[in-house]
Formats: C-alpha cells, sequence, structure tokens
C-alpha cells in the first residue's frame, strides 16, 4: 500500500477545476456521500441513488483529468478485504429476508440462495460508492490541503501536528520500503518462495521490519533536531489562516449536500 | 481486519465511533501527560513506521497472506496501551482517507479492535505472562499473537451484531486465519524487539527490559 503513496499524491497535485476546488468542501462532500449510502437501507432501490451517485462521481472524476486506468488500479487495491466479504455472503441466509430460496446446490450441503445474491449486490453497490468517492477525494487533494481542511473543519491541534510530521515521515519511510524491497529482488529474496526455508523467511522480514522501525525513530531525531534548530517546541502552535470559501465553492457544497440528501430520499419513499 | 464502509448499518457504527471517541480522548490525555516533547515527534514517527509495517505481505500459507497490526509492538515498547490506541487512530486515520483500506463510518470499529483491544490485549498479556515466565520475547511474541486473533473475533462479532456475516462462519474464518497470521507476528514482534532491545534499548519501555533514555 504504502509504494502507492507517490501516485496518489502525484494525482492530488493537478490543477484541474476539481483539484482547484477547497479542501474542507471535498471533505464534507465525500463523507455525506459516504454517510448517504451507509444509511440507506438494505434494500435493492439502493441500486437508483447508486447509480445517480456513481455518475456525480464520474463527472467529477472526468473535470479531475485523472485516467479512468488509475481508478480502476485503485479500486482493484481496496476491493480484497470487502469483496471476500460479499463473496462469500451468497452462501449464507441473513437476517435481512424471511425466506431464502437455494438457486444453485452444492455438495456438503451447501445452497447459493437468491436472496443472499441479492443482498451480496446490495453491499457491492454501497462498497463501490463509498470507496470511488474515497479515491476522488484523495486523488484531487493533497495529504497537506486535507490536512489544513481537517483542521479548518475542527480536527484537534494534537492530531493535526502528529499525522502532519507523520505524512512527511510517511514518504520518507515509502523511499525506505522500496530500497527495502530492491535489497531482497537484488537478493533474489522472495517471502513467497516455498524453496527457502520457513524460519529464514520469517526471520529476514522480522530483521527488515526491525530495521525499518528503527530507522524511522532515527529519522525522527534527526528531524527533531532540526526542528529545534528552527525555533520549535511540544507547544508549538501550527497557525492555519482562517479562509472563507468562494461564493461558487460555497454554492457547490451546498447544491451538492442539498442533492446528496434529495437523491436517497426521493429513491426511497417515492420511487 | 479493516471493516469497509457499508458493511455496519449507520446507528451501530455511530455507537462504535462514540466508545472510539472515549478511548481516543484518554489516548489524547495519556499523550498530553506521559510524553514528553522529545517524544511527540517520536509518536509521529512509530505511527509512520506501523504504517509502513502493515505494508509488509507476510505468507500465511496455501498462497494467502497477511500483514502485522503492530497494535502489541506499539504498546510493549512504549509501554502503555494508550499509545496503540493513539498511533493507530492515526494510522487508520490516514489508511481510511488517503487509502481506502477501511470505512469512514466504520473507523470507529475499527479503532476499537485494532487500538483499543489490539493495544490493551497486548500490552496487559505481555505484562501477565512477563510476570509468570520471565523471558520478554516469549511474552511479546504470544501477547502480539493475541492481539491479532482477539481483535479478529471482535470484529467477526461486530459483523455478526450488523447482520453482514453470520457468527460461527465468521468466528472460524476469522478465527483461523487470524490464529495463523497472529503467529507470523508474534515471531516478527518478538523479533523486532529482540532488534530495537539490543541495538536501541534506550528506545524500549522500562517494563520491556528497555534502559533509561
Amino acid at each position: 500500500m504504502i509504494e502507492e503513496i507517490y501516485t496518489i499524491e502525484r494525482q492530488a497535485m493537478g490543477n484541474s477545476p476539481v483539484h482547484k476546488i477547497d479542501a474542507r468542501v471535498k471533505i464534507i462532500i465525500a463523507f455525506s456521500v459516504i454517510i448517504a449510502m451507509v444509511a440507506y437501507p438494505y434494500s435493492v432501490d439502493v441500486i437508483i441513488p447508486g447509480a445517480i451517485f456513481f455518475g456525480f462521481f464520474a463527472v467529477l472524476w472526468s473535470i479531475s483529468k485523472i485516467s479512468f486506468i488509475g481508478y480502476l488500479k485503485r479500486v482493484f487495491l481496496i476491493l480484497p478485504f470487502g469483496i471476500f466479504i460479499i463473496l462469500f455472503q451468497i452462501f449464507f441466509e441473513n437476517r435481512h429476508y424471511d425466506t431464502f430460496t437455494p438457486i444453485v446446490d452444492l455438495p456438503l450441503n451447501i445452497h447459493i440462495y437468491a436472496e443472499s445474491v441479492e443482498f451480496a449486490s446490495i453491499l457491492l453497490v454501497k462498497f463501490i460508492i463509498c470507496i470511488s468517492f474515497i479515491i476522488l477525494l484523495s486523488s484531487t487533494t493533497t495529504m497537506q490541503d486535507m490536512l489544513t481542511g481537517a483542521r479548518r473543519l475542527g480536527l484537534p491541534s494534537e492530531f493535526a501536528l502528529i499525522i502532519g510530521l507523520m505524512i512527511r515521515y510517511l514518504f520518507v519511510f515509502a523511499e525506505i520500503f522500496e530500497k527495502v524491497i530492491n535489497v531482497f529482488e537484488t537478493r533474489c529474496f522472495n517471502a513467497f518462495d516455498r524453496r527457502l526455508p520457513y524460519n529464514y523467511r520469517l526471520k529476514t522480514l522480522g530483521y527488515a521490519i526491525g530495521t525499518l522501525f528503527l530507522r524511522s525513530y532515527e529519522q525522527g531525531e534527526r528531524t527533531y533536531t532540526s526542528m529545534l534548530c528552527r525555533g520549535y517546541s511540544k507547544d508549538s502552535f501550527l497557525h492555519v489562516s482562517r479562509q472563507r470559501l468562494k461564493r461558487g465553492e460555497f454554492s457547490f457544497l451546498a447544491i451538492s449536500l442539498v442533492f446528496i440528501i434529495l437523491i436517497p430520499v426521493i429513491s426511497y419513499f417515492y420511487l | 481486519m479493516h471493516i469497509p464502509d457499508a458493511f455496519i448499518p449507520l446507528p451501530q457504527a455511530a455507537v462504535y465511533w462514540l466508545i472510539a471517541i472515549i478511548f481516543i480522548a484518554l489516548a489524547l490525555k495519556w499523550a498530553r501527560n506521559e510524553l514528553n516533547e522529545e517524544k511527540m515527534p517520536l509518536i509521529a514517527v512509530l505511527a509512520a513506521g506501523i504504517f509502513a509495517i502493515q505494508a509488509f505481505n507476510l505468507p500465511v500459507g496455501m498462497g494467502t497472506s497477511g500483514h502485522l497490526v503492530g497494535g502489541a509492538l506499539a504498546a510493549i515498547v512504549l509501554g502503555s496501551p494508550y499509545a496503540a490506541v493513539f498511533i493507530l487512530t492515526i494510522v487508520l486515520i490516514i489508511q481510511g482517507v488517503i487509502f481506502g483500506d477501511g470505512g469512514i463510518t466504520t473507523m470507529g470499529a475499527n479503532v476499537i479492535n485494532m487500538g483499543v483491544i489490539g493495544g490493551f490485549v497486548g500490552y496487559y498479556s505481555f505484562k501477565g505472562i512477563k510476570k509468570a515466565i520471565g523471558n520478554c520475547y516469549v511474552s511479546a511474541g504470544i501477547a502480539a499473537w493475541l492481539a491479532c486473533l482477539i481483535p479478529a473475533l471482535a470484529c467477526a462479532v461486530e459483523m455478526f451484531i450488523a447482520g453482514t456475516f453470520p457468527l460461527v462462519p465468521g468466528i472460524v474464518a476469522m478465527g483461523t486465519y487470524h490464529a495463523l497470521i497472529g503467529i507470523i507476528e508474534g515471531i516478527i514482534t518478538a523479533g523486532a524487539i529482540y532488534l530495537i532491545h539490543t541495538t536501541r534499548p534506550d528506545l524500549m519501555s522500562l517494563e520491556a527490559g528497555g534502559a533509561a533514555a
């Protein structure tokens, strides 16, 4: 995952109208869509707000001028745990339906139920929309802008300070991580190579993790010393200047929020 | 173990968020009271380090892989379960918001599982086992195994309460898988603590056999 950090940050440094929108607007919109999708009942109608929100996402993504392949790559990186749970749904009964109709009978008394397939599809729609908006948010907002936006939205300064420092170190670790992986490749070490003794593989990974841990601290010590030289202290307050949303940003946020609230409500009660 | 959005209904996710916020507030209080000036950046570095550590995929068997959680490691090295809560919260925020690994509405549940349960189980089992057997590395290994297994079981129970996965298959699947990953996490945590203890004992808490800085 960490090796993706450069790609994501490079995408986030774009110059499209979506990139230029204040981070607060993008954070509120992304989180609102996620909450709206999660709040929607586990019903097949979810496809309606799901399709409309995906259309909304697709418009913003195309304006951001980031390739669709880039979106697909990120989706496939995120999918595994969610897809595991979604795929296994089809074999189980759940509390959201009263009756279950087997559509496929498998050995060992395992069945695939029509209702469970429907439930798995509902989960998939919700899951895809949620991760799409997270991908949009992180691909069009640099980490520092996101942190500044979060700070302006009320994130406690202690968290902001630590996260700000952590973000800087993440790039250092991504580089160290790549170096460690390169060293593994140079030595033809593959943790999944069964020809190597298992203990040896674990020992090598253990040393690599320990080294990463130590390097992280030593990097922190050096950085901290240089911060002290620049007058930093524990009680330093990171100033975030007040910045009002532009009229266009405010209008876009207001219209988006009305849209995000109305679409699920209309879909559930009137369609 | 990172529960994505939509797998826990909103009212339940809100309850997990409330519980998580209590522990996050306690972790913040711990950070303000216990950490001196030098340890503030150390926490940030450790958070980034644990993020990087979670990027290492470990071979489990049958072509599957898993990653370390790191809660036990953080709690043992820094000598407090709140250190794990604090660090894992920050790691989960970055993973959820930037990488989409773990949800936004489910972040409360993820903080409870990996930070609170992982940190407390890792720290107190380490203390108890070390008192009983006296060996720091074996104790750390067993504690890390427990800190991997028990949050996974909690995750299975939460998914059952949410109605998105049945209880018994969930416990069997998550329990078996994380019992195996936990063995690797235990060995690697013990190895990492041995390495840190050997090269930089000043970084370790006194309870973990470290030297005063």
